[in-house]
C-alpha cells in the first residue's frame, strides 16, 4: 500500500511544483513553437512535402520538447538536497521511479495536447476523425521516451554535464520509439487502413513494456548505489 | 535485552584513496543523546550520513535498532529520521504541503490538527500556508524539526543541530531532544556549540583525523579547546 501511495505523492508533488513554477512548461512551449514555426515556413507552399514530413516534424517537436522536461525531472531534486531525502526514504526506489515516470508522462502528454492544435493550424491538418488513434500513438510514444528519459535523468543527475549527457544517452536508445511513433503517425495522418500501421503501434507498446520493466529494476542501483 | 539504537563495529570510509573514517566502533543506547564534535573536515557529516544510510561504509558493520544498515536498509530507514544541512524542502510547496509529502512517503497521513500542533510548537504556525521558498534558514530548520516531531523516529540524527537557529530555536531543539530521549528515542547529533549541547547530551565524543574519542561530559563546559 505504501508503494502505491508513494507513487501518488511523487506525482502530486512534481505536478504541483511544475504548475506553480511553470519552469519547464514555458521553455518546452517556446521550443516547440519555434520548431513548428520554422518547419511551417519552410514547407508552407509544398503540400506534398508537408504530407510526407508532418509525422517526422511532429515527433521532432514532441521528442525534443520532452527532453527539456525529462532533463529537469531529477535535477529539481538537487535543490536543498531533496534527492538525499528521497534516497533515504523508507520506500522502494521503484516507487520513486514510477511516480516520476507517471508525472513526466502526464506533463509531457499535456504539453503535446497543447501543441496539437498548432500543428492543425500551421500545417492545415484534418485530424478530428483520427484523433483517438493519434492519441494512442502519442501516449505510447511518450511513455517510451519518458521511461528511458526518467531513468537517464536519475543516472545523470549527479553529473556536472547532465544537460549534455541526457540527450547523448537518450537519443540512441530511443530510436525504436521514434521510428515506431513516426511510422504509425504517418500511417494515421496519411489515411492508411489501421492494419497497415498497427505493427508500428505494437512495436511501440513492446518497447514501452521493455523500457519500463528494465528501468524499474535498474533504478534501485542508480538511486541507492 | 534489546539491541542498542546504533552498533558500529570498525566502520571505515574512504573516498578515492582518502581515508575519512578509520575503524570507528561505538554503541548508542536507546534514550541517550550523543553529541559529536570535531574540526571541519574531520568526517562528522560523513559518519552521520553513514548512520542515515545515505552512504555505505567502506568497511565494518553497522546495525541500527538491531538491523543491518546495509543489507536491511529499507527497514532501517523506517527507524530513523535525519535533520540534515540541506533543508530537504521543495520551494514551490508550502510548509503544510512539504510536511504532508515527507510523511506521505513514509506511509503516514497525520491529521490537520497534528500538523498544526507541530508547526505551532516549532513557532512557524503562522506561516503554514507560505511557500518555503520564502522561508529563512532558521524557519526551514524549524520545519525540519516539525517533521521529526510528526515522524517520532526511534533514532533521530541531526547535522549541525543548532545551525541557523536563534536562541528560542536552540531552546526548542533542546526541548525536542529531551522529550525524544525521555520517550526512549536515541539522538545522535553533530554540533560545534558545546555549551548548548551540554544541557541535553548524555555522552559526547570528538572525531579527529577519522578516529573517535569519547569525551567526559565535563569537557563540554570547560573553556579548553577540544581540537
Amino acid at each position: 500500500m505504501r508503494f502505491f501511495s508513494a507513487i501518488g505523492w511523487i506525482v502530486w508533488k512534481d505536478l504541483l511544483s511544475e504548475l506553480r513554477s511553470r519552469e519547464s512548461l514555458s521553455s518546452m512551449l517556446f521550443f516547440a513553437l519555434a520548431v513548428i514555426l520554422i518547419f511551417s515556413f519552410s514547407f508552407s507552399t509544398d503540400e506534398e512535402a508537408v504530407r510526407q514530413l508532418i509525422a517526422g516534424i511532429m515527433w521532432v517537436a514532441f521528442g525534443f520538447t520532452a527532453m527539456i522536461g525529462l532533463g529537469k525531472s531529477f535535477a529539481i531534486e538537487l535543490q536543498h538536497d531533496c534527492l538525499e531525502a528521497l534516497q533515504i526514504n523508507p520506500v522502494p526506489k521503484g516507487a520513486i521511479y514510477l511516480g516520476k515516470l507517471l508525472a513526466n508522462l502526464l506533463f509531457i502528454v499535456s504539453v503535446e495536447l497543447l501543441l496539437l492544435p498548432l500543428f492543425v493550424i500551421f500545417f492545415n491538418l484534418d485530424i478530428l476523425a483520427k484523433l483517438p488513434v493519434l492519441l494512442v500513438i502519442m501516449v505510447s510514444g511518450t511513455l517510451g521516451l519518458s521511461a528511458l528519459g526518467t531513468l537517464f535523468s536519475a543516472l545523470t543527475v549527479q553529473i556536472r554535464a547532465r544537460e549534455v549527457m541526457l540527450p547523448i544517452l537518450l537519443l540512441p536508445m530511443a530510436v525504436p520509439v521514434f521510428i515506431g511513433a513516426v511510422e504509425a503517425t504517418r500511417g494515421v495522418l496519411g489515411g492508411e487502413p489501421f492494419g497497415f500501421y498497427r505493427p508500428w503501434i505494437d512495436l511501440l507498446l513492446v518497447f514501452d513494456v521493455i523500457f519500463v520493466v528494465v528501468s524499474y529494476w535498474v533504478i534501485e542501483f542508480v538511486l541507492d548505489a | 535485552m534489546s539491541s542498542p539504537a546504533i552498533r558500529a563495529e570498525l566502520i571505515s570510509k574512504s573516498y578515492h584513496h582518502y581515508q575519512v573514517l578509520h575503524e570507528l566502533s561505538f554503541e548508542l543506547e536507546a534514550g541517550t543523546c550523543y553529541a559529536l564534535f570535531g574540526p571541519n573536515g574531520a568526517g562528522k557529516t560523513t559518519l552521520l550520513k553513514i548512520l542515515a544510510t545515505v552512504h555505505r561504509p567502506s568497511g565494518g558493520r553497522l546495525a541500527i535498532m538491531g538491523r543491518d544498515a546495509v543489507a536491511d536498509r529499507e527497514a532501517v530507514r523506517l527507524q530513523l529520521f535525519l535533520i540534515a544541512h540541506g533543508s530537504h524542502l521543495y520551494d514551490e510547496l508550502n510548509a503544510v504541503e512539504n510536511l504532508r509529502f515527507a510523511l506521505g512517503l513514509r506511509g503516514a497521513s497525520p491529521a490537520d490538527r497534528e500538523i498544526k500542533l507541530a508547526l505551532d510548537r516549532v513557532g512557524i504556525g503562522a506561516f503554514a500556508d507560505l511557500k518555503t521558498r520564502y522561508f529563512s534558514a532558521g524557519m526551514k530548520k524549524r520545519l525540519a524539526v516539525a517533521k521529526a516531531l510528526l515522524v517520532r523516529p526511534p533514532l533521530l540524527l541531526m547535522d549541525e543541530a543548532y545551525a541557523s537557529l536563534d536562541e528560542k530555536g536552540i531552546a526548542l531543539v533542546n526541548q525536542v531532544i529531551r522529550d525524544a530521549t525521555q520517550s526512549g528515542a536515541a539522538v545522535f547529533m553533530t554540533t560545534h556549540d558545546r555549551a548548548k549541547v551540554a544541557e541535553v547530551a548524555h555522552r559526547a565524543g570528538v572525531l579527529r583525523q577519522g578516529t573517535l574519542q569519547e569525551l567526559p561530559l565535563e569537557a563540554l563546559t570547560t573553556s579548553d579547546a577540544l581540537f
